[in-house]
C-alpha cells in the first residue's frame, strides 16, 4: 500500500497520506462509494497518519458547526440595493443632459484647431517658400558687368530715327 | 388500485426534481433576459434569489462584518451595470459569486485589511467548553455559551492562513458546495478538496497549540 512515508506528523498535524486527501474529504463529507470506499477502507485498517486526520477533520467539522451561517439581510436589502442603483443612473443621466453638448463643442473645437493648424502651416509653408524663391533667384543671379544690349529697330522708321540719334551722338 | 397512484405519485416525484430544477434555471434565465432589458422589477427579484448566498460568501472573506454589507451593495451594483455583457453561458450564481470574490479581493487590496489578531490566550473554562464540543459533538446548551463558543472558534480561525480560514467558512459555515466552490475561486475540484482537508488539519492544530498548553496525545503508534 502506497503511503506517505513519513505522514508529515510534525508537531500535532496528524497528516494524511497525499494520494488518500481526496478519497478523506470525500468520505468525509459521505460521498464516498463503491471501490473507493472499499480501497479507503482498506487503508485506514493499516494507516495511523490517516486515521488521525481523519478523526481531526471530524473534530474540525463538529467545531466549525458552532458558527452559524450569515443571517438573510432580508427583503429591505433588495430594496436599498435598486435605491441605489437608481440614484447612481440618475446621476449619470443627470451628466448625461450635457453630453452632446459637450461633445459637439469638443468637435467643434477641435475641427477649429485643426483649421487654425491648417492655416499657419500653409501660411508658413508659403512664407519660407516665397522666402526661399528669393534666396534662390538671388544666389543665382548674374552680376550685371554687361550693360543691356540697345533693343533692335522693328521698323524702318526706328532705322532711321536710331541713325539720326546716333549721328546726333557723335556730332 | 391503490398502488397505481402510489406508482404515479412516485415517478411524478422522480420525475419533478429535474424538471423542476429545470424550470427554476429556465425561470432564471428569463428573469435574466428580463433585467437584461431593463426590466428593473426582474433584477430586484434576482437580488431577493441570491442576497443570501452573497451575503455568505463575502462574510466568509472579509473579516469585518461591518464592511460586508457595503461589499453586497456594491457587487449588485456592478453585476446591475455589467449585466448586459453577461451571455448566460455559466449560471448567473456562478457569474455572481465570481463577481463578488473579485469584488472581495479589490476591497481588501484598497483596505489593506490587516488580519486581526488576538492576543490574549484562553481559559480554562473557555478550553473545557470547546473540548466538549469537539470530543463529543454537545452543542454549547444557553444561548450565552453559544456565543462565547463562537467567539472563540473566531479566534482561532484568524490564526488560520486567509486561504485557509476562506474555503472552511465558506464550504462548513455558509453551506457552499466543494463544486461551487470550485467555479468560483477557479480551482479543480480536487485540489479545493486537498486544501479542505489540509485547513481543517491545521486549524485542530490551532486549537491544540491555542488551547491546550500541552501537547496532543500521542498516536497509538505507527503501523504500516
Amino acid at each position: 500500500m502506497s503511503m506517505n512515508s513519513e505522514n508529515r506528523n510534525t508537531g500535532n498535524i496528524y497528516a494524511a497520506c497525499t494520494e488518500f486527501e481526496v478519497a478523506l474529504e470525500d468520505h468525509l463529507q459521505g460521498s464516498l462509494r463503491g471501490s473507493e470506499a472499499a480501497t479507503l477502507t482498506d487503508h485506514l485498517q493499516s494507516c495511523v497518519g490517516c486515521r488521525a486526520a481523519l478523526a481531526d477533520a471530524a473534530a474540525s467539522a463538529r467545531l466549525l458547526a458552532i458558527a452559524e451561517p450569515s443571517p438573510d439581510p432580508g427583503p429591505g436589502f433588495s430594496r436599498i440595493v435598486m435605491a441605489r442603483i437608481r440614484q447612481q443612473l440618475q446621476a449619470s443621466e443627470g451628466k448625461s443632459i450635457w453630453r452632446p453638448f459637450v461633445s459637439v463643442a469638443w468637435r467643434f473645437a477641435a475641427s477649429a484647431a485643426f483649421a487654425l493648424v491648417m492655416m499657419v502651416s500653409f501660411e508658413l509653408g508659403r512664407r519660407s517658400q516665397s522666402h526661399s524663391d528669393q534666396s534662390i533667384v538671388a544666389q543665382n543671379r548674374i552680376p550685371e558687368i554687361v550693360q543691356d544690349r540697345p533693343a533692335l529697330p522693328a521698323s524702318r522708321d526706328e532705322v532711321i530715327l536710331m541713325m539720326a540719334d546716333t549721328s546726333n551722338g557723335k556730332q | 388500485m391503490p398502488d397505481v397512484p402510489k406508482n404515479m405519485a412516485a415517478s411524478a416525484s422522480a420525475l419533478s426534481l429535474p424538471v423542476s430544477r429545470r424550470e427554476k434555471g429556465e425561470e432564471e434565465r428569463q428573469l435574466v433576459r428580463l433585467a437584461q432589458s431593463g426590466e428593473e422589477a426582474a433584477f430586484e427579484e434576482l437580488i431577493r434569489r441570491h442576497q443570501q448566498r452573497v451575503f455568505g460568501l463575502v462574510s466568509g472573506i472579509l473579516r469585518r462584518r461591518e464592511d460586508v454589507e457595503d461589499v453586497v451593495q456594491q457587487v449588485f451594483l456592478k453585476v446591475f451595470v455589467s449585466l448586459k455583457r453577461f451571455d448566460q453561458r455559466a449560471a448567473f450564481s456562478t457569474w455572481l459569486y465570481k463577481i463578488s470574490v473579485n469584488e472581495c479581493w479589490d476591497y481588501l487590496r484598497k483596505k489593506k485589511v490587516r488580519p486581526l489578531v488576538y492576543e490574549a490566550d484562553l481559559s480554562e473554562e473557555q478550553v473545557s467548553r470547546l473540548d466538549g464540543v469537539v470530543s463529543a459533538d454537545q452543542p454549547p446548551a444557553s444561548s450565552s455559551d453559544r456565543a462565547e463558543a463562537k467567539d472563540l472558534l473566531e479566534r482561532m480561525m484568524e490564526k488560520l492562513p486567509e486561504q485557509d480560514r476562506q474555503l472552511l467558512v465558506l464550504k462548513e459555515v455558509e453551506g457552499f458546495s466543494v463544486q461551487e466552490l470550485a467555479e468560483i475561486l477557479d480551482l479543480n475540484v480536487n485540489t479545493v478538496k486537498v486544501r479542505l482537508f489540509r485547513a481543517r488539519a491545521r486549524l485542530m492544530d490551532v486549537y491544540r497549540r491555542r488551547l491546550h498548553s500541552k501537547p496532543a496525545p500521542p498516536a497509538e503508534g505507527k503501523e504500516g
